[in-house]
């Protein structure tokens, strides 16, 4: 009982660092709370359960599954892009030439993207390469941003030691900088990615002719069906945080020295 | 007093002059290191580079590292007639870096396969090191993982991989204990038996360490004018002998008087500059 309470007591204490046993029993009691509130919530404004999965099984049999995976291909294709043009922007701020260049584009992220519309419009042939072309500048204005970010702040120290191993000077881009930083690479990917997928809803709507999640979602907001609107948020939530943890795994692959010095992992 | 004589010059620091906007850093720092040879022993060089905080020694250690241009002037190793380049010279910085996204194992491989012509020779040699220093169990290990006494000597062992038989060692004695100080210095003295050619320059406050584990002490500062103020630009104001005076290669070096005695002229001299 007295080692129970001690696990409470932390739980509420800063800096400290408990067991994964605790974690799941912590998160297991917030989530059953937040499901509690959902249920007995006497505002109209928020369907019940009952309501929301009554309403995703009929938009299933509308088609909801294939506008997922619409909405996921476009979402995926424009990561691909965005990841390349941001790395290659910050990568190139190794040289001083690009570094006002890139610090231009940076500072592009303040832009509306309902500004941008028309200009992309004229540039694209399609509808998906409209959809494509807003989503790859969204995201890449700031995963450049972050990206550069990450390049500026690099110690000296780790330059100077690969100078020591005989390294020449793409040599030391290449290990220092790119290889040298994946882990937070994967970071400032998983950031953006997850931005990417929130703005496609918004995207979705600026051209509807592929249709896509966005589109449904826009659909029913307009009619006022909020199960609907629920339910489509809920799958749009899933599927967010399983990008969410695939970039994860990715990063814990790939670069398995990230997390050894943090506290809590 | 144990019989040697002097060899090649090794190393050599030739009027090498600093300046940033104008301000002298380093103002004609003229240096030599040669090899010394002991009859049956194996016997490398370890010099002491002493001096205040602020005097310009990183600055000269970069130089000498070849990561920095001096102003004019130049250091040559090995008799070559071109300033050094950077990778001739090994550098262990205070905290020694490693490459934190790679393995023991990896860190060591990159850093002979930059020196030795295949990759079985390159495997070869970075598995005899790691023998030798005892962290051959540690090869799969990331750089966090390891304790400060492993990194220092995985640290050690990527530089000598690398390098043409010249270290720098920047603060090894700083911040240790008293039985990590004595094992830094035992390593220090094992690295620069390892070959005669084996040259270590360690950079440090701590004169009675510098002392003990070196053949040859630098100590740096700068010229006072009439009324005592420094004026800018320092450079070695004072080498010491510590053969001619035989205060080294004896592992009880620190307990006799005359090492006592010594390490305080030193210090009385530290305390002028």
């Amino acid at each position: 009982m007295a080692s129970q309470m001690n696990h409470a007591i932390e739980v509420f204490s800063p800096n400290k660092v408990i067991s994964k046993q605790t974690v799941r029993w912590m998160v297991g009691f917030q989530l059953l709370l937040l499901f509690f509130i959902w249920v007995f919530s006497p505002t109209v404004f928020l369907p019940k359960p009952t309501e929301v999965f009554q309403a995703l099984n009929e938009m299933w049999q509308e088609g909801l599954g294939g506008e997922l995976i619409t909405s996921f291909i476009l979402n995926l294709e424009a990561i691909a892009f965005a990841t390349l043009l941001s790395l290659g922007m910050a990568y190139l701020t190794v040289i001083p030439f690009f570094r006002p260049i890139v610090t231009l584009l940076s500072k592009l992220r303040f832009l509306s993207m309902v500004g941008l519309t028309f200009f992309f419009t004229l540039m694209a042939s399609t509808g998906h390469a409209l959809k494509l072309y807003l989503l790859v500048f969204s995201v890449s204005v700031f995963f450049v941003t972050g990206m550069a970010e990450v390049v500026s702040s690099i110690p000296k120290e780790r330059f100077d030691l690969a100078r020591t191993l005989r390294m020449g000077e793409w040599r030391v881009v290449y290990e220092v900088v790119i290889i040298g930083q994946a882990d937070k690479a994967f970071e400032v990917l998983r950031q953006n990615a997850a931005m990417g997928w929130m703005m496609l809803t918004m995207v979705e709507g600026i051209s509807r002719s592929e249709g896509g999640v966005g589109a449904m979602l826009l659909n029913q907001n307009k009619h006022f069906h909020l199960s609907a609107v629920f339910a489509i948020q809920l799958t749009i939530l899933l599927l967010g945080l399983g990008q969410d943890y695939c970039i994860g795994l990715l990063r814990e692959v790939f670069c398995p020295y990230a997390d050894l010095t943090l506290e809590r992992k | 007093m144990v019989s040697y004589t002097y060899g090649k010059t090794l190393l050599k620091v030739e009027d090498v002059s600093l300046e940033y906007d104008g301000r002298p850093i380093l103002k004609h720092v003229s240096a030599e290191i040669k090899d010394i040879i002991r009859p049956d022993c194996v016997q490398g060089q370890v010099v002491g580079f002493l001096g205040p905080s602020g005097i310009g020694k990183t600055q000269l250690f970069r130089i000498i590292a070849g990561l920095n241009k001096p102003t004019s002037g130049r250091v040559t190793i090995n008799g070559l007639d071109r300033p050094v380049r950077a990778g001739e010279v090994g550098v262990v910085a205070q905290d020694y870096p490693l490459f934190e996204h790679r393995t023991v194992m990896s860190n060591l491989l990159l850093a002979a396969n930059q020196k030795e012509k295949d990759e079985k020779t390159a495997r070869d040699k970075v598995v005899q090191y790691l023998t030798e220093f005892d962290l051959l169990d540690k090869a799969s290990l990331y750089p966090v993982q390891l304790s400060g006494g492993q990194r220092q000597r995985c640290a050690i062992i990527q530089q000598i991989l690398c390098s043409d038989h010249f270290l720098l060692m920047d603060e090894p004695f700083s911040g240790l204990d008293l039985l990590m100080l004595e094992k830094t210095s035992e390593l220090i003295q094992k690295v620069s038996n390892m070959d005669d050619l084996n040259t270590i320059i360690v950079v440090t406050h701590d004169i009675t360490a510098a002392a003990a584990v070196s053949d040859h002490l630098w100590l740096m500062g700068r010229d006072h004018d009439a009324k005592g103020n420094p004026l800018p630009g320092s450079h070695i104001v004072e080498t010491y002998d510590l053969i001619e005076r035989d205060l080294c290669w004896n592992p009880q070096i620190i307990t006799q008087p005359r090492f006592v005695d010594f390490v305080r002229e030193v210090k009385e001299r530290f305390r002028s500059l």
